[in-house]
């Protein structure tokens, strides 16, 4: 065993202070969009009892945004995140390791915000591709390591807040002014030379090329434009029945065209009542241009044709729309029975949609009918509905 | 400055407020035995990172040395290992995936061209620096 060895020093640049605000600051944006992205998905998905009733259903792309946006920015966070750790690798190997109450506790949080920080992304991007290795619920778990992540790093910038401030801007040569209490971070290399900030600025656009990069490839998934970049991402807006990507298929759903011969749909309300298909098809039809928009990160816009849900409700006697329970036929998956917010029922871009891009529904899209509602989570936008039922007017 | 600590301190506050909450979280809307198995996974993320990933990144920066071209190639290789670490999922998840339009690309393909291309502007990239521009 080499006795000398002697663990990376914590003060010399490209391990210094300053490199780790600068890059801390992006990856810093980079989490907040991701947080904040994740936090307009879960309340849509699951409304407090204070919005019922006005649920935003504009922009009509707002989701497609959001979501796009979620994924594009935790994707961004892993080249940041992983180059951010190692500028501070070095002060894993502080000695002594601990030096007081204090820092036994900062250490922890640290332990907390790195490791919930690596889980929660690595998961993120796992469950783009569908793939859930762990032992416990990708969506409970994700939901709560967030806060864990969001909390211990407004934690954290708290703690180094002196720091950060002291390295927020490229320090002028003179005297170091780093923090009291953190004496050891100050560079020891003459602040301001040359060859420190050509490498710190070369390592900056290193990070920046490996952001671009990984983001380039991805995002193509949700972001039109770069479509024809979309190498590594995990859906291709292109390849689907219909030319739209689809989750859960009919034979997944265990939905079988032959039991849809008798297909019905009933609405309930004060005047209940069922409709054939080509009774539906005899209705006034609307086209609408709505996208598609998964919490997985990819969506497209596409054109759809059916009658009003607001027509429907009228029809049954709540020209006004109502809170609504959409009944599906698929067998298989968690969203069988959804739950629809009156403001999307009243509003006239809400279709139980029967027709895809100018042809009739495909099986895989929801044959005979649909939801398709303006921005709201794809998982939500039902398939082969069979029931809307009335929860309150 | 009293101000700027008053701030530090509700700062902190928040963001333990926060924490508690996701732990809250973590321990009463999941399933029985999640919190234990979270916290192996959180142990587990720590230790590939820390203990194998970083102080092999470490090492590879030790290897590089002080060149002039140092940075180009430092480039270089986290554009490609980020590269590599975001096509892990879409080639290795086992299984077939749910449908035709989940992972519909050809990865393995793109992963190489990807990585070629990163190495050509690397290469040239040195060969520039090297030449002294």
């Amino acid at each position: 065993m080499n006795l000398r060895f002697r663990p990376p020093a914590a003060d010399v640049p490209p391990h210094d202070a300053r490199t780790a605000t600068v890059i801390g600051r992006l990856l810093g944006v980079a989490l907040l969009v991701c947080f904040l992205t994740g936090l307009v998905s879960h309340y849509l998905q699951e409304p407090p009892g204070w919005v019922l009733g006005d649920l935003p259903t504009r922009p009509v792309w707002g989701y497609r945004v959001t979501q796009g946006a979620h994924v594009i920015s935790g994707i961004a966070a892993i080249p940041l995140l992983l180059v951010k750790l190692w500028t501070v690798f070095p002060r894993l190997f502080v000695w002594p390791p601990v030096r007081s109450v204090g820092h036994a506790l900062e250490r922890l949080s640290i332990a907390v915000l790195v490791s919930a920080t690596l889980l929660e992304v690595f998961m993120g991007l796992l469950n783009t591709a569908q793939w859930y290795p762990w032992p416990f619920s990708f969506r409970s778990v994700h939901w709560a390591l967030a806060w864990v992540v969001a909390g211990s790093l407004v934690l954290h910038l708290a703690v180094k807040a002196p720091l950060i401030a002291a390295h927020w801007r490229r320090r002028r040569a003179g005297p170091e002014t780093g923090s009291p209490d953190d004496a050891t971070d100050a560079t020891v290399r003459a602040p301001g030379s040359g060859t420190v900030d050509a490498d710190r600025r070369s390592l900056l656009i290193g990070v920046g090329v490996a952001v671009t990069a990984v983001t380039a490839v991805t995002a193509g998934q949700s972001v039109t434009a770069l479509k024809g970049l979309d190498l590594l991402a995990p859906r291709d807006p292109d390849h689907g029945p219909q030319g739209l990507p689809v989750n859960r298929t009919a034979r997944a759903a265990l939905v079988r065209r032959a039991e849809l011969a008798h297909w019905r749909l009933t609405v309930t309300g004060p005047h209940p009542f069922t409709l054939s298909l080509a009774e539906l098809r005899a209705l006034p039809q609307h086209a609408v241009t709505l996208p598609i928009a998964c919490v997985e990160g990819w969506s497209k816009t596409a054109h759809w044709e059916g009658v009003r849900v607001r027509d429907l409700l009228a029809r049954a006697g709540l020209p006004d729309g109502a809170r609504l329970r959409v009944v599906s036929l698929q067998r298989r998956g968690a969203y069988r029975v959804t739950e629809m917010d009156r403001a999307y029922t009243r509003d006239g871009l809400t279709l139980l949609a029967l027709r895809l891009g100018g042809e009739e529904l495909s099986m895989d899209h929801g044959f005979p009918a649909r939801i398709i509602a303006p921005n709201r989570p794809g998982v939500l936008q039902t398939k082969w509905v069979s029931r809307l039922e009335v929860i309150s007017a | 400055m009293r101000a700027a600590a008053g701030l530090r301190v509700a700062a902190g506050a928040t963001g333990a407020a926060l924490l508690g909450y996701g732990a809250y979280l973590l321990w009463t809307d999941t399933r029985a035995g999640t919190p234990l198995r979270v916290a192996w996974w959180l142990a587990g993320a720590l230790v590939l990172h820390d203990g194998v990933l970083a102080p092999l990144v470490f090492c590879l920066g030790l290897l590089l040395g002080a060149g002039r071209a140092r940075g180009v190639v430092r480039a270089g290789l986290v554009t490609a290992g980020c590269l590599t670490l975001v096509a892990g999922p879409v080639l290795l998840r086992p299984g077939r995936p749910a449908n035709a339009s989940v992972l519909p690309l050809d990865y393995p393909r793109n992963l190489a061209l990807l990585l070629a291309a990163v190495a050509c502007a690397t290469l040239v990239g040195v060969w520039w620096r090297r030449r002294g521009r």
